[in-house]
């Protein structure tokens, strides 16, 4: 066998046997070579010590409120759509409205809301540009308050079980 | 292993893991798979930050910033790579900010400190000795020490292949570098870590 150590790539033959990693007939290869080369030897004998140092680090258990804190930040995420369909919250929407009447309400809010010129003048076109808001939108306003209400359960339910 | 899911989102029946298809279900309003992908990757994106800036509180203000960035992404997110790389690309960019925006001053200062953010080793069914804690301390500031001497991308690369056990391949997306160049950081941090280390065999 070519001694692993006599290139860096072939480094990673060394590393992955002394993580373990390497599959049983490579490893009895690479330790039938290991015995004669002083060198290879050296190289896993040095990476197996940093590897049980490396075992010694135990990370600290994640603080209970983690889930809590971090659900609480995604409520203050304030999308410019929920700033817009927010008047329209005290009405109520009821899970089971279709998404039509949901549109149709949006778009009548929109045309409330966008009134065109009154008298259009000698040099602008014909055609008064309206923005209505696409239903495509009122899909999307709907799920990010079914999401709200996920988490807001989520939440809830955080704070009476602590988390690891 | 993650489990193999096929789908018909992402075309022609492409085969997806299982966490890409949790977070294609949040891009579709699913709530509760976020809360399955965050249970399921909390520790570890805490750990690997924890690792990177050893500091615990700093660590998971960015892991909260990660999942974070996963949330407001949803609406685009399309599975062109494993979801772990993605997540661990957020949290690798977020620790190399943190570390080069100075916070790393701050966290050098713990090292030196009897800081509580170490954590209290658990020996199941025996109390250790004030000696063996002592032992284990000093074993572990100089882990750490030695961890932290490492050139940041250096340490990113050690602390996926050791602790996430990343292939090389999944390291160097991450890191979006090639795998020939990931290699090459992992040979020059281990040789670094092989110096300060070895001793302790």
């Amino acid at each position: 066998m070519r001694c692993p150590i006599d290139t860096r790539e072939n480094a990673e033959f060394l590393l992955a046997y002394c993580s373990r990693k390497l599959d049983a007939a490579s490893a009895a290869i690479l330790e039938d070579h290991i015995r004669i080369c002083p060198a290879c030897r050296e190289f896993a004998r040095g990476q197996q010590a940093v590897w049980e140092a490396l075992d010694v680090w135990e990370a600290a258990p994640v603080s209970p409120d983690f889930d809590r804190r971090l659900y609480q930040r995604i409520e203050k995420e304030v999308s410019w759509w929920d700033l817009l369909m927010r008047p329209f919250r005290p009405l109520r929407f009821r899970q089971g409205l279709p998404i039509a009447a949901a549109a149709g309400l949006v778009i009548v809010a929109g045309i409330l809301l966008e009134r065109p010129a009154a008298v259009p003048s000698a040099n602008s076109p014909q055609s008064a540009q309206v923005d209505v808001v696409a239903p495509d939108q009122a899909e999307h306003a709907l799920q990010e308050m079914e999401m709200m209400r996920e988490f807001n359960r989520l939440v809830h339910s955080d704070a009476a079980e602590p988390k690891m | 292993m993650p489990e193999r899911v096929r789908t018909d989102v992402g075309g022609a029946g492409a085969a997806l893991d299982y966490d890409a298809e949790l977070m294609l279900r949040v891009k579709e309003g699913d709530g509760a798979s976020f809360g399955v992908l965050l249970d399921k990757h909390r520790s570890s994106v805490v750990h690997f930050l924890y690792r990177m800036v050893q500091n615990q509180p700093v660590a998971e203000e960015l892991a909260q910033e990660v999942f974070l960035r996963v949330y407001r992404s949803r609406s685009t997110y399309e599975p062109t790579a494993k979801f772990t790389t993605w997540l661990f690309r957020i949290a690798t960019h977020l620790a190399l900010n943190a570390i080069r925006d100075g916070k790393n001053e701050r966290l050098q200062e713990h090292l030196d400190d009897d800081s509580s953010d170490m954590p209290v080793r658990q020996i199941p069914d025996s109390q250790p000795s004030v000696e063996e804690f002592m032992v284990y301390q000093a074993k572990l500031d100089e882990v750490r020490r030695a961890v932290a001497t490492l050139p940041d991308k250096q340490r990113a690369a050690v602390l996926m292949h050791k602790y996430e056990e990343m292939e090389y391949a999944q390291i160097a997306k991450v890191l979006n570098c090639s795998e020939s160049a990931v290699k090459s950081l992992l040979f020059r941090a281990y040789e670094t870590l092989r110096a300060r280390l070895a001793h302790m065999a």
